[in-house]
């Protein structure tokens, strides 16, 4: 390989590893040029990187809308607060000790 | 927390005792998904209640009883996670952080397990409760600290400088936190849900 392929493989390749840092990132901040480069090389190239990506934005668009979800969905006993919970808060609340 | 102004006698607040009633499971859900833990759900709840009783006077009736007593809770779960974060040096939390995150890939940087296509699609499962009770386990497998800084990111959608002046930490010890949790719960998701539940459905 050239002196000039060397560089430009260093340059432009990176690792699972990497991508998967760099798709973190830019959910947080805008990625510099090289960063943003290379992102988009790896992910073009590798399923298994893409596949990450689209799972870790789906997560996130599920969990954004957890507060909606809750509020229309019937809990469960397991998310509800217990009956001395319960009667120890009122007590409270009515100024009965 | 809002309206500060005092108004002596104000009517916009309900009977205290109709509370727990009204609003206590749904306050309960919402900090036992960020405290993963009843018992400290509980108290969150308790305190915002009895927080509430104290400053019932100051309710200005801008929002509604339930948002104004969320906001209350919101500040009871972030002094929580404060304190949780105040117990390890930053110094310490970035090298568990990093070795973590280098246990998901060889010395090469490929990842040891690989991502399955995950099915039913998520959209279908937001409304499952056994979804979010994995979810739930999942984010208590996770340190504290690091499911801290994930659900105040990703369940009250806190941005970057927020996150970090509660906490007290600068934003590369976040993202590295950050990318750290999104590995694990997805890892975690996908063994205890995808995987088991999915392929049933």
């Amino acid at each position: 390989m050239s002196n000039w392929e060397e560089e430009t493989k260093t340059f432009l390749v990176i690792s699972c590893k990497q991508a998967a840092r760099l798709v973190s990132i830019s959910i947080e901040r805008k990625l510099t040029f090289r960063e943003a480069l290379t992102m988009s090389i790896h992910l073009w190239m590798c399923k298994t990187c893409n596949l990450y990506r689209r799972q870790i934005q789906k997560l996130r668009k599920i969990l954004i809308r957890h507060e909606d979800v809750l509020n229309n969905t019937p809990s469960s006993d397991s998310e509800c607060l217990d009956l001395k919970a319960r009667q120890r808060m009122k007590d409270m609340l009515s100024g009965r000790k | 927390m809002s309206g500060e102004k005092g108004i002596a006698g104000n009517n916009f607040v309900s009977d205290p005792s109709t509370w727990v009633d009204r609003y206590g499971d749904y306050l309960f859900r919402y900090s036992l998904m960020r405290l993963r833990n009843r018992e400290l759900a509980e108290n969150a709840v308790q305190e915002t209640f009895l927080a509430a009783l104290t400053a019932r006077r100051s309710f200005s009736g801008r929002s509604t009883e339930r948002t104004w007593m969320v906001g209350i809770l919101k500040h009871k779960v972030i002094d929580h996670y404060r304190k949780t974060f105040r117990e390890k040096s930053i110094s310490e939390i970035q090298t568990d952080e990093e070795q973590t995150v280098d246990s998901f890939y060889d010395a090469a940087g490929n990842p040891g397990k690989f991502p399955k296509d995950w099915m039913p699609d998520p959209q279908a499962l937001l409304h499952s409760k056994e979804f979010w009770d994995t979810f739930r386990e999942c984010l208590s497998k996770l340190p504290e600290r690091t499911a801290a800084a994930f659900s105040m990111r990703e369940l009250d959608d806190l941005d970057t400088p927020e996150i970090c002046k509660e906490l007290g930490i600068n934003p590369t010890n976040l993202w590295v936190i950050l990318h750290r949790a999104r590995l694990q719960l997805r890892e975690c998701l996908e063994r205890n849900w995808f995987e088991k539940k999915g392929s049933h459905e």
